[in-house]
């Protein structure tokens, strides 16, 4: 069967492969490449080495965007799992109207980054305004305000998820527990969260990753301001990129970084998780 | 188990990708050497015929007399021009992408020596083109070195417009304020008295996007002109600041008698301060010659102008603030079509009547070329007479501003110091700490 | 004990009907502003517009007539159709290849987009605009491509998940019937993968619908632009912010996609879930 299929290679691999080089590979190891080049346009780049790489940690906008984005994925991590998490346990009490409020949380998931900054934005500023501040007066206001908008754009999703992993623990390993005695603490903590590890592992692995990539929400909600004390990574790259002539070599080296770290990341979190899951 | 396969694959995955990268760079390096190759020929081949102009517009206030420009043109001559605003405080990002592009504009604009510092490897020698023999005199051409990088094509001016009805209802006229002392009182006193008059002094200093340019490059020039004037220079590369204690009482006299609460500044937009001023909310508005077209509806007789007096010695025989941050490059790096195409276009529009009425009439325009029309823009005629009367203009000196990031940096000092969140040495340091450090950033 | 039990229930019910109001109120809130005069929105934005500041359809005529709110509608749909398509039909053809043949080549096109699914945007914007804009790729027609590339490798990856559970005997029959591989995939493979299809499609739809970045830097702006970039441009474009024409726009940019989602709710939960198992 392998042989009869390998015939028709072109059918099934080149249309995924050639998008795949044009939008992904070539790319890939070209951006690799850029970083150690000084450049305007692709045809002009000169080698420099790791020049690129110095200026990059010598630029302190990139490593206080480095903190304050580590701190908001931590943050927002925490946050929506905790809520998505309760959320979940209750829509599946078989509660009325469940159905409903499962609707309304999962709806924010669908609107896309931009359009939710600008609708905070006019409500943040909107509250603030009445005790005369302003979402980009102050870094701790921009950094709750993308916590708060974050949240409320993904705990619908990842209580969806959530719930999709309690409805696969088994009914009888829970009436098991509760002839046994247990608490509703005890069978939180050592039958429901074991059970859930997978789920978890998938959530806390989207959300600490979507923390670190957020890119849409940065740019609509704060802009980054005051004076690029809400300016996270993605942002911090794209105006490095685009509006300072001769950083672009800065700006790619950046990004560089920026994917190990996201890499770097994802596997810690992925090894972390996965070594706590039970074997069913 | 399945961890230890998920952690391999990992390692493998970034493995593979290294020893693809290494190796790949054989067929990248042909695949992106025969690029230019295979698509120089197409794009001369799409150019067969006639060239095609894509202008990249800086100026937001003239977008749709612009596109209404480019369409007469291409319904007279049949040649493509094609018009894209960048939004305000965008131009730099926009120009970036945009030129790197295989359709890049072939037509932009920089503000100046420190613009054309980026970007003169763009920008096509014009001193042989139609369009230099047609300026109304040299100065107005940007030069680098022999070569001419760009062409002025508009005179600005800016200061305080007023409305001098709601002047004269508070008990003064223009008479009444000759420099910063009288501004100050003038102002302080129609703040005394807003709750009788019904109106403010000035409108918000909004510090918003679409408004925080008048403040961070407009107002920040008259400190950097009295220290050029001073020291005998053009330019530097370590600014002083001798003026910064002016820029703080002009900034202070703005905040605190505006409509608006100093701490809300930070979210009031260029139309919040229209739409004030033209509800006459407020008597002055600091703005330019391109403003008129929003505030028109106050009536020609109604507005007047005034010098930005911020307290330095000699402002009695100041005059408003008058120059150029707009000089036009043709892209060098366009095609021979698309350069002769736009040449053409730029031609036509100072030398023609359909040309220079849009430009002057419709945009309300001073072009310093011959063909310049006698100005319909009052406020242009205002800018006019202080020069008449003697008045020293003062020159346009944010031109040598170090980069996009100082303003940006000084704009976010200042909205801090105006919601008290920070202190005034916030904005001492990005004016004088942030010239040096951009200076050498950008010119390495 | 019942009776306190159906108390909490009811308790419980009272509380997340009060969340799901907090929860649903910044919508209704901008719906609110959108008939507002575009001077009120900032000063008050949460009363409801009096007879004073009521703008009617105003705000939403200009959102149409000035910022072409509708040409952007148009390239969303043609982008995220185009593309989803593109990435349901040619990802799920190369999974099952990559599933079926055993080969270094196809184990190095899994992990390739096993890689490619954790790096950020940001490491390729450049080149990949670059790339993209070289080859043409800059209308709503031709940029479905660059999804399918950039997009390929959490695709092919939920479809291998799924294939990898198929019994390969059906296929097998299939094949010893006569089948070419072809006629086998699209007769035998494509209808037991269509719940795949389903959360794959709704992921993909999910984001190259509110996309910003990837339009922003490879579109041709001159000519097209997309819902966010129609409601991004609107903020500093033209010299000046139009409050009401922003609330209106960012109305017209939410409701399809609540129709859209109250139709489908339940493939698009499904669809949710399963997407996760799967990774």
């Amino acid at each position: 069967m392998e042989k009869a299929i390998k015939r028709y290679f072109p059918l099934f691999i080149i249309p995924t492969l050639a998008a795949f080089l044009i939008g992904f590979i070539i790319p890939f190891i070209m951006g690799v490449w850029l970083s150690f080049c000084e450049f305007t346009t692709v045809q002009d780049a000169t080698f420099v080495g790791f020049k690129n790489y110095l200026l990059a940690f010598a630029d302190e906008t990139f490593v206080h965007a480095l903190g304050f984005t580590a701190l908001f994925a931590v943050v927002s991590l925490v946050l929506i799992n905790v809520l998505a998490f309760m959320l979940a346990m209750a829509l599946t009490k078989k509660l009325a109207g469940t159905n409903i409020f499962r609707t309304i949380f999962f709806m924010p998931n669908l609107i896309g980054g931009i359009v939710l900054g600008y609708i905070w934005q006019l409500i943040f500023n909107g509250i603030l305004s009445q005790f005369d501040l302003a979402l980009n007066l102050n870094a701790k206001f921009g950094f709750w305000g993308t916590v708060i908008l974050v949240c409320w754009q993904q705990i619908g999703y990842m209580m969806i998820i959530y719930i999709a992993g309690l409805q696969t623990i088994p009914t009888d390993v829970m009436e098991a527990a509760n002839i046994d005695g247990a608490s509703g603490r005890q069978r939180l903590f050592r039958v429901t969260l074991p059970m859930m590890m997978p789920s978890i592992t998938i959530c806390t692995f989207l959300s600490i990753t979507n923390g670190f990539k957020l890119f849409d929400q940065n740019l609509s909600l704060t802009g980054g301001e005051p004076a690029h004390a809400t300016e996270m990574l993605a942002l911090n790259i794209f105006n490095t990129f685009y509006s300072r002539v001769g950083f672009e070599g800065v700006g790619q080296a950046k990004a560089v970084l920026f994917f190990l770290l996201v890499v770097g990341i994802g596997l810690l979190q992925l090894r972390l998780t996965r070594s706590k899951e039970v074997q069913q | 188990m399945k961890m230890k396969r998920l952690l391999a694959t990992g390692l493998a995955a970034m493995l593979m990708a290294g020893a693809l990268a290494a190796c790949g760079s054989t067929p990248a390096s042909t695949g992106t050497a025969s690029t230019p190759s295979t698509a120089a020929p197409a794009s001369t081949g799409a150019a067969v015929g006639d060239g095609k102009v894509y202008y990249l517009n800086f100026k937001p206030e003239q977008d749709e007399q612009w596109q209404a420009l480019a369409k007469a043109y291409t319904e007279e001559t049949g040649v493509e021009v094609t018009v894209l605003t960048a939004a305000s405080g965008q131009y730099e990002t926009t120009l970036k992408s945009e030129i790197a592009k295989t359709e890049a504009p072939t037509l932009f604009q920089v503000n100046g020596p420190v613009g054309l510092a980026s970007w003169k490897d763009y920008c096509y020698d014009l001193s042989s083109s139609q369009l230099y023999g047609e300026l109304s005199s040299d100065e107005f051409a940007l030069k680098d070195g022999d070569k001419v990088a760009g062409i002025a094509y508009v005179i600005e001016t800016y200061g305080i417009i007023y409305n001098k009805g709601l002047l004269e209802k508070a008990g003064y006229t223009q008479d009444d304020i000759k420099n910063f002392e009288d501004l100050k009182k003038v102002a302080e006193d129609i703040t005394a008295r807003s709750g009788e008059l019904g109106f403010s002094a000035f409108t918000s200093a909004g510090m918003d996007g679409s408004s925080d340019w008048r403040f961070k490059t407009h107002l920040a020039n008259l400190p950097i002109y009295y220290e050029y004037k001073a020291d005998g220079i053009s330019s530097t590369d370590a600014i002083k600041g001798s003026y910064l204690d002016n820029y703080k009482a002009i900034w202070d006299l703005y905040i605190n008698n505006s409509t608006t609460k100093p701490a809300l500044l930070s979210t009031k937009t260029g139309d919040d301060a229209v739409a004030e001023f033209v509800t006459e909310q407020a008597v002055f508005y600091q703005n330019g010659t391109w403003a008129y077209n929003d505030i028109a509806d106050l009536g020609d007789d109604n507005l007047g102008m005034l010098p930005i007096y911020i307290g330095a010695e000699g402002e009695e025989k100041q005059g408003l603030c008058t120059g150029t941050e707009n000089y036009w490059c043709v892209n060098s790096k366009a095609s021979e079509e698309d350069i002769q195409a736009t040449l053409d276009f730029l031609y036509w529009c100072v030398t023609s009547e359909e040309g220079t009425t849009a430009l002057c009439t419709d945009m309300g325009f001073v072009i310093p070329f011959k063909g310049n029309l006698p100005a319909t823009n009052p406020l242009v005629n205002i800018s006019n007479d202080y020069i008449a009367d003697g008045y020293t203009p003062v020159s346009w000196n944010f031109t040598t501003m170090p980069s996009e990031q100082w303003k940006n940096d000084l704009g976010s000092a200042l909205t801090g110091y105006a919601a008290g969140t920070s202190q005034w040495d916030g904005v001492v340091t990005a004016f004088v700490d942030g010239w040096a450090k951009e200076y050498a950033a950008v010119n390495g | 004990m019942s009776k306190t039990k159906k108390a909490g229930r009811a308790m419980g019910s009272v509380l997340l009907a009060i969340l799901s109001i907090i929860y649903a109120s910044p919508i209704f809130i901008i719906l609110m502003n959108s008939f507002k005069k575009k001077t009120y929105i900032n000063l008050e934005p949460f009363v409801f517009p009096t007879a004073k500041t009521w703008a009617g359809l105003e705000n939403y005529q200009t959102g149409f007539d000035k910022y072409n709110f509708l040409s952007g509608v148009s390239t969303s749909v043609i982008i995220t159709i185009g593309s989803v398509v593109a990435i349901l039909l040619f990802c799920s053809m190369f999974a099952w290849y990559i599933t079926r043949v055993h080969t270094r080549f196809t184990k190095f096109m899994y992990l390739l987009c096993v890689f490619s699914m954790v790096v950020p945007f940001q490491m390729v914007m450049f080149t990949l605009s670059k790339t993209a804009d070289t080859l043409k790729l800059n209308t709503p027609f031709t940029i479905p491509i660059v999804y399918l590339g950039f997009g390929a490798g959490l695709a092919v990856f939920m479809f291998c998940g799924f294939i990898k559970g198929v019994p390969i005997e059906v296929e097998e029959a299939a094949m010893i019937d006569g089948c070419s591989p072809p006629r086998t995939f699209f007769s035998v493979v494509l209808p037991i993968m269509q719940p795949t299809y389903i959360s794959v499609g709704i992921l993909q739809t999910m984001w190259i619908w509110n996309d910003f970045l990837l339009p922003y830097l490879v579109l041709d702006q001159k000519r097209y632009r997309t819902i966010p970039m129609i409601i991004q441009m609107m903020k500093g474009s033209y010299g000046r912010v139009d409050m009401g024409a922003i609330m209106a726009c960012l109305i017209l940019a939410v409701i399809p996609v609540i129709v859209f989602y109250l139709f489908s709710q339940k493939y698009i939960i499904e669809g949710v879930a399963a997407g996760a198992v799967k990774g």
